[in-house]
């Protein structure tokens, strides 16, 4: 089967995560399959942040998760730091798994609600005895102030008596507890109020300054990811429709799905309000998804092309990755 | 100006085990025949509250409301909730953010959309059905004659709200109350959802209530908005106005704050500090002002009024943007 | 969890009740009464609040209150077992299947679909007759045998019963993006599931063992009456059985025990339901 290209991969030695033809399915009943991730390869440098978009559907949670080996893929390389986590024995994944730390959307369900803060934080360092109970005491103050909060104020309370705000920063407190070098953060505001948000976009930059963290970061929101990401990479259906640098991709978007997406944001200005044609329709089931090009059923650009061959990833501009037969340029 | 839904001083508040909550404090709005409003809040503003009461859908033992809401001469606060209903469909009509707990999942779409053509405006089956198939075609459902038949689990997201809002137009309603209608939505439907709704608004003139937590969503699809912040409606006026000179520090942090498609790439957003307020708990003076950057100590000791421009922008702040201390 | 200052008052009177009922089940025998066993040859079929007999005799000359505090220790102690085992044995089995899933809970869901399918009074009737005769019929059977019979058949009655409760609920914790994080943190499948997954079910498991107290008392009393249950009316289910022969002469031989087992049922189901009730409301809230 025809990947989705290979061109955007970089052979740097700064790289410490790279996926090579992902694939994860899902089985739904007896000879229902649903591929969510399909074929699917990228890299991440250290210290970069990645950002993956994409709309429901797409598998970007999927993707993120498989990374995780939360379920493991189906099949495809996983290598972080050199190993590949597909292969791992469990016991050994289980002590690779800590170097990357994941956080959820939904901030409440992501927090036992029987537990205190204290314990919560406490959970990861307790497991691989980070230190007496002392020392933990100490890191864990300090991993509360870190996120912004007063650690004297929150350690006996409960998750449920927080703001999704709230509960997100000890989320982030919880994942850097064991010292990450990666973070996967899957649409970490999208349940949040939006005079929250930045405030949790700015503290997940913060902690990869201060940390020097990878982040993968996950979202179905071209808008959000702008501020943080140093490169976009937009799915669909499972695939790779678009990676470059955010400078690039939303001043000149090479394909026709990204510029969609674009153009569907809205923008709170009422003088610039474009008015383009739209994107027709919605996506197609994963479960049967078209031949060729992912995209060509909704897509203004579509010909033969697109229905017999899957376009491959390539280089359009500097920097600039596309799987399309007709790119914008 | 001939209004066609007036809310005067309404305040809506609810008993809970932890206190009480008022949700909806002093809000006055007047809504003219053919205008789109948009309401935009946080969690916690009391928008979904405000427009509930509007429609005059808040009754029980546990909600306190004062205040009159009238609709088209009709004054929803003193009537049955029977009484209320009848105004519904041909005078105001809803669609909601989930469209699937509003749509009943045994019915076919067909049956749903007839039925109020029957029981409102006493059409026959057969009329009704013909009707129900030009509503789809009118929102722009493909092959809206297959979709007669389907049930509502077969539907996409975007498709269901379509039906809704042809469920919802198919009495001529006068007024509109769509409550986040896209936040369940991807971007590209949401775009679509919008679009359908502007051109709906422009062919049958009717008037629109959009309540929204985005302040992106209500720049290019409503004529006025209405900022609400703990409850109260901090800030009013014509859309083009209200974005090109706002007034309240409120609706300009929160402008500043949130993610935006043309933010400068790798530049640090501006966040607003602190968290929203506790609804039973709103205390004295400004609510913003523990989270406002111009907030002076008279902030929070003195509630601030509703105050007036010439040109009618509303806006409720003792130092109001562009004003000298 | 439970705030005791908004107890309403069926709330007070079930847990009074269901207090006096574990104390006379467990102190029971240190009250000043004669055995249950003895037999007050002149005061045969006695009333109720009659001297020396409060709430009267049977027509054998069994002091009734004896008897009924007799009984007590008998079916509460046997609707304990049955519900401890049954839910110990149960969850163990729920939650297991649940947090596997694949094959072991396909094999389980389809046990326990088995066990509900199968009326609960044939099943126990069906164990009890087997496993509690005598080859040689003019034997009698141990008591302590047909006790352990039946508190074993009624704990495989019970299994399914909270078995489906746990595994439901497991399923539904199992999915919180918590247990994802506790998996990413490297923690092992077994402490997920005693810190993260047990904990959380085990709320609603105690709700349903409530209601499950009732069902057992009546499932003891039902077989009593069947003539398979405890042998001469040592539980309140024998009690009802021996009485219903009476019940023309002396009514209220069948009606004593008949209310105390109506007030306990009624008891453990309204606790239960309290107790879901409170449940929800923490839901709801998280």
């Amino acid at each position: 089967m025809a990947g989705s290209g290979i061109a955007h991969m970089r052979n740097s030695t700064d790289v410490v995560l790279t996926v090579r033809d992902l694939v994860v399915e899902f089985r739904l009943g007896k000879d229902r399959v649903v591929r969510a991730v399909s074929g699917l390869s990228f890299d991440v440098v250290k210290g970069e942040v990645l950002a993956i978009v994409g709309e429901s559907g797409c598998g970007k949670t999927t993707l993120g998760r498989a990374i995780l080996q939360l379920p493991p893929p189906n099949s495809g390389e996983v290598i972080f730091e050199g190993t590949d986590l597909t292969q791992l024995p469990k016991e050994n994944l289980r002590s690779a798994r800590t170097a990357i730390q994941m956080i959820f959307q939904d901030p409440i369900s992501s927090l036992d609600p029987r537990m205190t803060v204290k314990q919560l934080i406490d959970e990861p360092l307790e497991i691989w005895q980070r230190g007496d109970e002392q020392e933990r005491s100490v890191r864990i103050n300090e991993l509360l102030n870190n996120v912004g909060l007063d650690s004297e104020l929150v350690l006996d309370r409960h998750a449920y008596e927080f703001s999704g705000g709230q509960c997100q920063r000890i989320s982030i407190a919880r994942a850097l507890a064991l010292d990450p070098r990666m973070l996967i953060c899957d649409e970490p505001v999208s349940a949040l109020d939006v005079s929250i948000q930045a405030q949790i976009i700015n503290l997940l930059q913060d902690m990869h300054d201060r940390y020097g963290l990878s982040i993968i970061f996950i979202s179905h929101d071209l808008a959000v990811v702008k501020a943080i990401s140093n490169r976009v990479m937009v799915m669909y259906l499972g695939k790779i429709c678009e990676v470059a640098p955010p400078e690039i991709l939303y001043a000149k978007p090479a394909h026709h799905y990204t510029r969609a997406l674009l153009n569907s944001v809205p923008i709170p200005d009422p003088t610039r309000q474009t008015r383009t044609e739209l994107l027709q329709g919605e996506p197609p089931s994963p479960m049967n998804p078209p031949t060729g090009c992912r995209f060509r059923t909704r897509c203004a650009a579509s010909s033969v092309l697109c229905t017999q061959e899957e376009p491959q990833l390539r280089e359009v501009s500097p920097g600039q990755f596309v799987a399309c037969h007709h790119p914008i340029i | 100006m001939n209004s066609l839904l007036s809310i005067k001083d309404l305040n809506v508040s609810f008993d809970t085990p932890r206190g009480m909550l008022e949700a909806v404090r002093n809000v006055d709005i007047e809504i003219a025949a053919g205008m789109s409003v948009g309401i935009v809040g946080e969690s916690g503003s009391g928008k979904t509250v405000l427009s509930r009461a509007a429609m005059g859908l808040l009754q029980g033992s546990n909600v306190h409301r004062t205040g009159t809401v009238v609709f088209d001469g009709h004054e929803l606060t003193a009537m049955t909730r029977p009484e209320v209903r009848s105004h519904f469909g041909t005078g105001m009509a809803m669609i909601f953010q989930d469209p699937m707990t509003a749509l009943n999942p045994v019915r076919r779409i067909g049956a749903q959309i007839s039925e109020s053509l029957i029981f409102r405006l006493g059409m026959s089956k057969k009329d009704a059905l013909k009707r129900s198939l030009e509503l789809l075609q009118l929102v722009r459902i493909p092959d809206a004659k297959s979709m007669l038949r389907k049930f509502p689990y077969q539907l996409s997201g975007g498709m269901r709200q379509r039906v809704m809002i042809a469920i919802a137009i198919s009495c001529n309603p006068k007024l509109l109350f769509a409550d986040e209608p896209t936040t369940a939505l991807d971007v590209t439907v949401q775009a679509q959802i919008l679009q359908l709704l502007r051109e709906l608004r422009e062919d049958l003139g009717m008037a629109m209530v959009l309540v929204t937590h985005d302040l992106g969503v209500v720049a290019g699809n409503t004529d006025y908005v209405a900022v609400m912040y703990a409850g109260q409606v901090v800030e009013f006026s014509p859309t083009t106005k209200l974005f090109a000179d706002m007034r309240m520090p409120y609706t300009e942090a929160l402008l500043e704050s949130i993610p935006k498609i043309d933010h400068p790439a790798g530049k640090r957003l501006l966040a607003i500090a602190g968290r929203l307020p506790d609804p039973t708990d709103r205390g004295s003076g400004c609510s913003f002002a523990p989270r406002c950057r111009y907030s002076q100590a008279k902030c929070l000791e003195e509630s601030p009024t509703l105050k007036t421009d010439p040109d009618g922008h509303l806006y409720r702040c003792l130092f109001p943007i562009g004003e000298a201390l | 969890m439970f705030n005791i200052s908004k107890f309403t008052k069926p709330t007070w009177l079930s847990v009074s009740w269901l207090g006096l009922m574990l104390f006379l089940a467990v102190f029971g025998s240190l009250l000043p009464f004669k055995s249950w066993k003895f037999v007050y040859e002149n005061d045969l079929g006695v009333v109720p609040f009659s001297p020396g007999h409060i709430l009267g005799t049977d027509n054998n000359g069994y002091d009734l209150l004896v008897s009924l505090v007799a009984g007590t220790r008998m079916s509460v102690f046997i609707a304990i077992t049955a519900v401890s085992l049954g839910g110990l044995i149960g969850s163990a089995l729920g939650i297991t299947a649940a947090f596997v899933r694949g094959k072991v809970d396909t094999v389980m869901s389809t046990v326990f679909n088995v066990g509900l399918a199968v009326p609960n009074l044939v099943l126990a009737l069906a164990l009890v007759s087997v496993l509690a005769t005598n080859v040689d019929i003019n034997q009698a059977v141990p008591t302590w045998r047909r006790v352990m019979v039946l508190i074993i058949s009624l704990t495989i009655v019970l299994i399914p019963i909270l078995g489906r409760i746990a595994r439901g609920a497991t399923l539904s914790w199992s999915g919180r993006d918590f247990v994802t994080a506790a998996r990413s943190m490297g923690m092992r499948d077994r402490k997920i599931i005693m810190k993260h997954i047990v904990p959380n079910v085990l709320p609603a498991l105690i709700a349903v063992a409530f209601l499950a107290v009732g069902v057992v008392i009546i499932a003891e009393a039902s077989l009593s009456i069947l003539g398979v249950g405890i042998p001469d009316g040592a539980s309140w289910g024998g009690m009802i059985a021996r009485g219903r022969n009476d019940l023309e002469y002396s009514p209220h031989v069948l009606y004593i025990p008949i209310i105390v087992l109506a007030i306990t049922v009624i008891s453990t189901n309204h606790l239960g339901d309290v107790i879901r009730a409170s449940l929800d409301r923490r839901e709801s809230k998280v």
